[in-house]
């Protein structure tokens, strides 16, 4: 069999793109496995995070008191920070500590494990956030058509103005040389480009989610990363889950049909287990592919 | 951040789907006219400085080369042809060798005295030198639109008429492009009939990658454009996530006819590669620049 010089480089170079690229729902899921009910009793589940041993981690932006912790041994839900009310976006960073939206107290703040409090930005309608493993922290304002970055040097800058509708989910890829931040006012996932200082370069609207019938908005919501470098991305519709190029491989259903998913991120011992904040409840399932945080 | 003449191209072909060629592809051969012969003009081919500057696509950058026949006069425009992934049809040993043929076809008086322009897809340049560039690909070639066209209209045409006469006569331009690239080739001219008149196809993902699988039903409700398609397919073609390449391009197809085009489809056994492609490519171009036309 004889092959061309192109073909056998592009193979050659191109085999891990390519495992990473040309996925259906099929390399995703796990036959037999649907979403399980992991924690319920609250008013509305957001902020989901995950640490190194797999414990993840969500607040109850309405009715909760602090932050809660899904354990990964037991499974067991507990109240892991008191006092911490009204937090939408969370991520343990870099020196291990929480750094959130506290989106009631309208101010990005650091937790120490012990729940000491650091304000890093105050005056901001913050509402997602990323944090990546150099130290930067990116967080959505929705309102303002904003995202923010707040530099290892604790200087808070607008990265991005007025591209996207409704800034809300956000994340990075897996080698955190991009920037992914979901719409929830309208269809695309947008990308940028992250310069070594922090800033962004290179505005693109990379994503176009898929929307429910009738409608221009997709509602993006809640955004993480896998190891290869997918992004899963809330909407009305679902978790739509898109390849390292930008294009849809596939929508995994929610747990609850008429329900919302509004965060997402992988958990578990191996970290292949997805969770989503659907309401009142938080849901998990497992699927075939591990997440890019918390490790 | 300034990127030129930075070897991109295995970068690019890295990003892009595999071409793998199975047995059935074994049977496309490339002929004579493909390969280069004694006493034939060479033409110039030139690799252009990286392209770094675009405004419809910021933050990318992209290799991409000129090839100009050795009986281009400058006080004659030159029919123009534009090939995606120009990178795999440039190369003197690659699978196409595109300008290897335009020197046998343009000698024999078989295809008009044609510049050809062969442009890589966009990737953006990681911050960190020891991460991959992000390739732009999917996003350029596979969403439906003007974007593609508006950028070969206002960014890279008017660089090339700097240094070369081209025709603005729309009948004398050509797009061709496989893959994704070939959906592109078809969608600029879609877009833009007042400028490119004439599509090479070959193994064409019209299919729900960003929404391409709708041209055959806009095609059989649109008024007709004057275009003169090429579509290329293999009965062992993809089927995945986005569609049924085989069955996309038969749609294709038989809306084409349904609308009145002047169109061929050549329907092989192969798979997902260029062999088929490459093999017919004399006749190909042969058959696009002189057969009568039937507007």
């Amino acid at each position: 069999m004889t092959r061309s010089l192109l073909a056998l480089t592009a193979t050659f170079l191109g085999l891990s793109f390519v495992q990473a690229q040309d996925t259906s729902l099929h390399d995703f899921l796990v036959d037999g496995e649907d979403w399980k009910e992991a924690a319920s009793g609250f008013a509305f589940t957001d902020g989901l995070c995950v640490d190194a041993a797999g414990n993840l981690f969500f607040t109850d932006v309405r009715g909760g008191k602090g932050i809660y912790k899904i354990d990964v041994t037991t499974g067991a839900t507990s109240l892991a920070l008191d006092n911490l009310p009204g937090i939408s976006g969370l991520q343990i960073g870099p020196d291990g500590r929480f750094y959130a939206c506290h989106n009631k107290g309208q101010r990005i703040i650091a937790i120490s494990p012990t729940g000491e409090v650091e304000e890093l930005a105050k005056e901001v309608k913050c509402n997602d956030l990323v944090v990546t493993k150099k130290g930067y922290i990116y967080f959505t304002e929705t309102p303002t058509k904003r995202i923010h970055v707040i530099t290892p040097d604790k200087q808070t800058r607008v990265a991005d103005e007025g591209n996207v509708t409704k800034p809300n989910g956000i994340t990075v890829s897996a080698d955190e040389q991009t920037l992914v931040v979901s719409d929830y006012g309208g269809k695309h996932v947008w990308t940028w480009q992250i310069q070594a200082d922090g800033s962004l370069t290179g505005a693109e609207p990379y994503m176009t989610m898929e929307l429910p019938l009738g409608k221009e908005e997709a509602a993006g919501d809640g955004s993480t990363t896998d190891e290869k470098g997918r992004f899963f991305v809330t909407t009305e519709l679902g978790v739509q889950i898109f390849d390292p190029t930008g294009r849809l491989s596939g929508i995994i259903a929610k747990p609850v049909p008429g329900g919302k998913v509004v965060s997402v991120e992988f958990g578990g011992a191996d970290h292949q287990t997805l969770f989503v904040a659907s309401g009142d409840k938080i849901f998990s399932r497992k699927l075939q592919t591990p997440g890019h945080f918390g490790k | 951040m300034k990127f030129s003449l930075l070897p991109l191209a295995a970068a690019v072909i890295a990003c892009q789907s595999p071409l793998i060629a199975a047995p059935q592809d074994d049977q496309y051969l490339l002929g004579p006219d493909s390969q280069v012969q004694p006493g034939v003009p060479q033409g110039k081919v030139t690799q252009m400085p990286a392209w770094d500057q675009s405004k419809l696509y910021p933050g990318t950058t992209r290799d991409w080369w000129i090839y100009v026949p050795a009986q281009y006069q400058a006080d004659k425009p030159a029919n123009v042809m534009v090939f995606c992934d120009g990178g795999g049809f440039v190369k003197p040993d690659g699978q196409f060798r595109a300008p290897v043929v335009f020197d046998n076809l343009i000698a024999k008086g078989e295809m008009p005295v044609t510049i050809g322009i062969f442009i890589n897809p966009g990737v953006f340049p990681a911050a960190d030198g020891k991460e991959k560039p992000r390739s732009n690909r999917s996003f350029e070639y596979d969403s439906l639109g003007d974007l593609y066209a508006r950028f070969l209209l206002e960014e890279i045409l008017p660089e090339v008429k700097k240094s070369y006469n081209l025709t603005d006569d729309p009948e004398g331009r050509a797009t061709c492009g496989n893959s994704s690239g070939g959906i592109c080739a078809f969608t600029v001219a879609w877009e833009r009939p007042d400028a490119f008149r004439k599509v090479v196809s070959h193994i064409g993902s019209f299919t729900n990658i960003r929404g391409g699988h709708v041209y055959p039903a806009l095609i059989r409700k649109t008024d007709k454009k004057p275009l003169r398609v090429f579509l290329q397919d293999g009965r062992n073609d993809l089927d995945n996530q986005f569609g049924n390449w085989p069955l996309a391009n038969q749609q294709m197809a038989a809306a084409l006819k349904f609308a009145g085009y002047d169109y061929d489809f050549k329907l092989g056994e192969g798979t997902h590669n260029g062999k088929h492609g490459a093999s017919m490519l004399p006749d190909t171009l042969r058959w696009l620049w002189n057969a009568p036309a039937t507007k």
